[in-house]
């Protein structure tokens, strides 16, 4: 193997592991402030790569400009859906055991799969690259396709503005103490239902951006959510629930290992992800970041 | 004579303490039984609708049985597995692949499904247990779709997205003699399966899932005995697999699917989690239902998915324990 | 000492680099009714959840019987003959009083991998069930679904679900916290009584200076992240240290 090739596949492995990290840190973000997985998050991105095709078929062209429109309004669009679900039901089971919050999310991934199938079907789909975004850029005389480098820039803002939000802010500050301590913020006078539902929101534009995203970067189709949703579990069983540093290792391992092992392997490294999933459990059973406990 | 006064259908063995009600259970489980065994019988009088019904209850007597493989670990353990179909398509990919591709009789792969079952639930079950809760749920599904893929991908042994077609089915089981041949089976289970929930294992399962900390401190070492919980329940759901592969003469990607696993979690809330025969209705009571919506409007099938994820919803928020927690709240029956 | 069932030996332990005991070392005598008291926050809690194995301690050991039990399984340090009560009670609330200890001596008596024969069916387990009742005073309770019983009945039940495991060492943390003055009485009785009765090793978490001084042989105060004081509770109550750190607390 060349050393170009080499670059080109680990541009690629990082592009997908900052996808991937779109998707999983909104996964983490609302398992910490809301102390529920939500199942449906896999449902949720694919619902937005879906709308994101809907939407470009509104939009003829495929200049720059139509896409940042569907980069801007995508991703509210599935914010709302996911105001709707946060505020009519999720609020309900909060109080709940586990099992009955699992299940309410497992039934939203059955509703939110069949009602993207009836509307869109089976079909492989995709969103033409913007013009601006379509050919290959040249990088130390190889040639990389601009997409990926757009989503290799895009994935740092993210992760930036992620970071920024939480620790830097008043917002953040709310949504940290939320997370450590869930029980006093009442008492200091903070609308706790205001925090989480915006939580949830920003964890479903989350969802809807890595789907607006996927939707020009590969063919999107049924499966895409379910296989998402694992690969965001096995992002937080090595990284870690709640820690957004720990999902942003866990995507870039797990985006770079299945783009390598696609060498050897072929579709086999799909399995990837599995299987560093296994490995965490056997050697550190509490994650990568996790300390033991009993 | 003391109150006995449990949580609406908690009451899994304290009504035994009552022995008349202990003979009613075996009064109306012997009328159950003997209408279970006259009806093909029955339904072979009504000429082709009739057969197709005693297909369908054979499906009813198999999904039955896979709901109630799955309350073992849901409704009696407390852990909430989302890739029970996992075992499922194991036993069914067992029997198709040892009577196809090595010419195995029935007889010899039947029993074979539920070992492969119970071997791969002990291998996945062994990381599963590791991380309780939460974490327990994400990696059931994860490696129920890991199989999934891997069946998928792996064309020349199973069959990939064909599946195996033309399982051989002996000439004796004609669709009646299948039924009873299943039924005989579910029977058997059931009396197994109640042995088990009745038994000390059974007794500390149950403590588990009622407090897995407090049962840690009277020296249970939990972690084992969910593995073992786990891998019985799926040795049953590898008997389920393996008799509808046999029903359907196929085996195929979809037994392996996360969408069946979700019926047997909608089947045990729909009839009662915390009952060993609540599984078995609910799973009867949802096909009823699809036959039903069949028969009004084709398009209603074609949205079943939804249907099941709105039920489910339903149940989630408003009906926790079941139909039979239902009956139980509006005949203010064993209600504290 | 070879009559010592546990000694303590340079325990040290932190969460989030925050110290909570720092080479903590005491020991415990075979057959002694002892206490631990120290103000809030002092890690009584934390000591027991490191004696019983559900922490690991940083360093240190923690010999029970004279084996080293520190990073032990909980489970196993159980089966060595250790047993716990709880601060918040800790039952099976959705099983019976009677299953609550029925199941306790199955796993006792290493019954729980048997499925074949109904628990029902084991006729001395029900049998002892019932004597432990009894000495505790549930027994007209044991049909009841243990989650409906009074919060004082429900703390009693966690005892003698301790005291089903039949332990060499039996470790209450706070036996009478959320009950009535009258309540009170009762279980510090009950447990004195136990006590004498059993022949068995008894550590105490309490609030209750009351209870405390008027049963316990030895106290130990734990603050300041170690072992402050130790002694027969004239000692402890004329002990100016004791009184400053208390004092200290509460004003």
């Amino acid at each position: 193997m060349t050393y170009q090739q080499l670059i080109f596949l680990f541009v690629n492995g990082l592009s997908q592991g900052m996808l991937l990290f779109i998707i999983a840190s909104g996964l983490s973000l609302v398992f910490g402030v809301l102390r529920v997985i939500n199942f449906a998050h896999g449902s949720i991105y694919m619902l937005g790569a879906f709308t994101a095709y809907s939407v470009s078929t509104l939009l003829t062209t495929e200049s720059f400009f139509h896409y940042l429109i569907l980069l801007l309004v995508v991703p509210p669009i599935i914010a709302i859906v996911g105001f709707f679900l946060e505020t009519l039901l999720f609020r309900r089971v909060y109080t709940q055991e586990h099992l009955i919050q699992l299940l309410l999310t497992y039934a939203l991934v059955l509703i939110i799969d069949d009602v993207v199938r009836v509307i869109w079907g089976g079909d492989f789909r995709n969103v033409a690259r913007p013009d601006l975004l379509a050919g290959s850029v040249d990088l130390l005389g190889m040639a990389l396709p601009t997409y990926n480098v757009f989503i290799l820039i895009v994935g740092p803002i993210i992760a930036i503005s992620l970071w920024f939000l939480l620790y830097r802010t008043r917002v953040g500050n709310i949504i940290r103490a939320a997370v450590t301590y869930p029980d006093t913020l009442g008492a200091l006078g903070v609308n706790v239902s205001w925090v989480m539902t915006s939580t949830f929101m920003l964890g479903c534009w989350l969802a809807g951006l890595g789907g607006v995203l996927m939707a020009s970067l590969a063919n999107i189709d049924l499966g895409m959510g379910m296989e998402k949703i694992i690969e965001s579990f096995a992002v937080v069983v090595i990284g870690g629930l709640g820690s957004i540093g720990g999902a942003l290792l866990g995507s870039l391992i797990i985006g770079l290992g299945v783009t390598f092992f696609q060498l050897p392997f072929g579709r086999w490294a799909l399995l990837f992800p599995y299987f560093i999933m296994a490995l965490v459990l056997v050697v550190r059973p509490w994650g990568l970041f996790g300390k033991p406990e009993r | 004579m003391s109150i006995i006064a449990p949580e609406p259908g908690i009451d899994m063995q304290n009504q035994l303490e009552n022995t008349t009600a202990h003979k009613t259970n075996w009064v109306i489980g012997g009328i159950v039984l003997v209408l279970l065994v006259l009806l093909p019988f029955i339904l072979q009088t009504q000429g082709r609708t009739g057969e197709f019904w005693i297909w369908v209850t054979t499906e009813m007597l198999i999904t039955a049985l896979f709901s109630m493989s799955l309350n073992l670990i849901l409704g009696y353990g407390g852990m909430v597995s989302f890739g029970h179909a996992a075992y499922f398509g194991t036993g069914a990919y067992t029997v198709a692949l040892l009577m196809k591709k090595a010419h195995w009789p029935l007889f010899l792969a039947l029993p074979a499904a539920p070992i492969a079952a119970g071997i791969m639930a002990a291998l996945i079950g062994w990381f599963c247990v590791r991380r309780i809760g939460l974490y327990f749920a994400i990696l059931t599904l994860a490696f129920s779709q890991l199989l999934y893929m891997v069946v998928l991908q792996w064309y020349n042994f199973t069959g990939g997205d064909d599946g195996i077609h033309g399982i051989v089915r002996p000439e004796f089981l004609t669709p009646i003699n299948y039924y009873l041949f299943c039924l005989a089976i579910f029977v058997l289970c059931f009396i197994f399966m109640r042995m088990i929930v009745n038994s000390s294992f059974g007794l500390t399962i149950r403590t588990i899932r009622e407090n897995m900390e407090r049962a840690t401190f009277i020296g249970i070492n939990v972690r084992r005995l969910q593995w073992i919980n786990f891998i019985i329940a799926g040795a049953f759901a590898g008997i389920a697999g393996g008799l509808l592969a046999e029903l359907n003469r196929f085996s195929q990607t979809e037994y392996l699917h996360w969408s069946r696993s979700a019926e047997p979690i909608l089947a045990s809330l729909v009839g009662g989690m915390y009952s060993l025969v609540g599984p078995a209705i609910g799973s009867a009571f949802l096909i009823f239902l699809k036959i039903i919506l069949q028969q009004l409007h084709r398009s209603l099938v074609e949205v079943w998915a939804i249907i099941l994820g709105c039920i489910l919803l339903i149940m989630v928020l408003f009906l926790p324990d079941g139909l039979v927690g239902l009956y139980s709240r509006i005949f203010k029956k064993n209600v504290s | 000492m070879a009559n010592d069932i546990l000694v303590v030996d340079n325990l040290s332990k932190s969460f989030d680099g925050a110290p909570v005991f720092n080479n903590v070392s005491f020991s415990i005598a075979e057959g002694e009714l002892s206490s631990i008291i120290g103000p809030n926050g002092a890690g009584k809690t934390t000591m027991f959840n490191l004696i019983t194995g559900h922490l690991i301690p940083d360093e240190g050991r923690i010999l029970f019987k004279g084996k080293n039990i520190a990073g032990m399984q909980p489970f196993d340090i159980v089966r060595l003959g250790m047993a716990r009560a709880f601060q918040r009670t800790n039952i099976f609330p959705r099983m019976t009083v009677l299953e609550n200890l029925v199941a306790t001596i199955i796993s006792k008596q290493r019954l729980t991998l048997n499925i074949l024969t109904p628990f029902k069916s084991l006729k001395r387990i029900h049998q002892r069930s019932f004597e432990i009742l009894e000495s505790v005073g549930l027994a007209d309770m044991a049909h009841r679904v243990s989650g409906t019983l009074a919060h004082g009945s429900q703390k009693i039940l966690d005892i003698a679900v301790a005291l089903a495991l039949e332990p060499k060492l039996l470790l209450l943390d706070e036996p009478t916290a959320g009950m009535s003055p009258e309540e009170r009485k009762q279980t510090v009785d009950l447990v004195a009584d136990l006590w004498e009765k059993l022949n068995i090793t008894m550590l105490f978490i309490e609030h209750d200076m009351d209870i405390v001084f008027g049963i316990s042989q030895k106290i130990r105060v734990l603050c300041y992240k170690t072992i402050l004081a130790e002694g027969t509770p004239d000692e402890i109550s004329s002990n100016h240290k004791v009184i400053e750190a208390y004092l200290g607390e509460e004003v």
